[in-house]
């Protein structure tokens, strides 16, 4: 993926965001930073109050981050379908069922929970950076 | 102005005993005939049975009765003891009673159980151990060992917990359900932070049916289990399994729809329920 083809992403993911009503409505406090972990490509999401801060597609290896969720290529791409297949339709049911993992502090995963959920379904608008 | 529109669902109130302890149970019910029970999910209540109990296909043949388990909805903990002062960890041998005691209180002769998640799980454990009380049950999302969801997340003191066991269990339901019946079963989920932990304990620790499914008498008690193609928790290949080690069971696939398929998407449920109930009439032709 091009340079201008990632910022093209960036910049869409964030208007998908920025512009959510759910997250309008309650992302006072959805502040935190995470890790999308897809293989090939790491996304790490920086949001402050609901609204995205930073999108970085090339994190270093002394980027920190609250906690991340990993998975292979193929399972992302089946959970940011526009209807996601049986077992691909949410971190839950792809932790339980498939090979996601869910990794760091958790705590901060289930602090933001209601948020996150909204914010992650955006992929299935957005596509993934893959 | 508009006029007013009445739903024919009446609530009321009854007392009963169960080992001791004194509970106030809160019940919906409509329509008249044999009696279909309703229990809930795990941490819910009974306006999960919503579409049901207004179904007037299915309730001019059936009285349906969603009751709310104690310490949920409008049933409270239990009247005459300190309940706040032991750790709630529902059993078994407790949810069993309190149905039992339940039916016996309203008189209901040769019911239909009929329950979802944890209420399908001891549909499972009243088929085993009182096969003369009821006529047939419908385990809904059941299996006969579900474990790994007695997490202490849903009680952190550090977390929401009313959206961590509302949004946690978001993706029990399928993409396809619509969005306003999703969100109303998020909303219910987010009242019941309190029970949920402890209803997972029967769900996944204290129910455990592994080799004893051939020893329920299912000449007696008919059993027909139904579970969603979007069901993470008890999937599709464990109520295939659990069905397959019942006598007389059936299995029924209910596709694209989930964990809480009355709450989730009525209408879909309503045509495998339909299959199910149809299922229960033939055996007695």
């Amino acid at each position: 993926m091009t340079v201008v083809v990632e910022n093209q992403w960036i910049q869409r993911f964030t208007e998908l965001n920025d512009s959510n009503e759910e997250l309008n409505a309650h992302g006072k406090f959805f502040t935190c930073s995470y890790l999308l972990d897809m293989e090939s490509v790491k996304v790490l999401i920086d949001m402050h109050e609901g609204k995205v801060k930073n999108i970085n597609l090339d994190p270093g290896p002394l980027d920190a981050y609250d906690f991340a969720i990993r998975a292979s290529e193929d399972t992302w791409k089946k959970f940011s379908m526009p209807t996601p297949p049986p077992m691909y339709h949410g971190i839950w049911a792809a932790s339980f069922q498939r090979d996601m993992k869910l990794e760091g502090n958790i705590l901060v995963l289930m602090q933001n929970i209601r948020c996150l959920t909204t914010q992650l379904e955006i992929l299935r608008v957005s596509s993934i950076p893959v | 102005m508009t006029k007013a529109k009445f739903s024919p669902v009446l609530g009321r109130y009854v007392t009963i005993d169960v080992e001791g302890e004194e509970y106030k149970v809160f019940y919906l019910e409509n329509g008249t005939g044999q009696p279909l029970v309703c229990q809930h999910t795990a941490g819910c209540h009974n306006h999960q049975w919503r579409g049901l109990l207004e179904d007037e296909e299915i309730t001019s043949k059936y009285r349906v009765i969603a009751y709310d388990l104690p310490r949920h909805g409008k049933s409270d903990p239990p009247s005459n003891t300190e309940w706040w002062k032991e750790e709630y960890k529902l059993s078994a041998e407790f949810f069993m009673k309190f149905i039992v005691t339940l039916c016996d209180a309203l008189e209901l002769e040769n019911p239909i159980f009929m329950g979802s998640s944890f209420g399908g799980n001891i549909a499972l454990q009243l088929a085993l151990h009182h096969p003369d009380r009821f006529d047939a049950v419908i385990p809904v999302e059941a299996a006969d060992y579900s474990p790994g969801f007695y997490l202490d997340w849903w009680h952190h003191p550090h977390a929401n917990a009313s959206q961590v066991c509302a949004s946690g269990v978001w993706d029990l339901m399928a993409p396809q359900s619509p969005d306003k019946d999703r969100w109303a079963t998020w909303f219910y989920y987010s009242q019941g932070a309190e029970s949920f932990k402890g209803d997972l304990h029967f769900y996944s620790v204290d129910h455990d049916l592994r080799g004893k499914l051939e020893q329920i008498q299912g000449d007696k008690v008919k059993v027909i289990m139904l579970t969603g193609t979007y069901d993470y928790l008890t999937t599709t290949e464990d109520g295939r399994r659990t069905a397959s080690q019942i006598k007389n069971a059936e299995f029924i696939e209910m596709v694209d729809i989930g964990h809480f398929p009355m709450s989730e998407n009525y209408e879909v449920f309503k045509k495998y329920l339909e299959q199910a109930l149809n299922s229960i009439q033939a055996v007695k032709a």
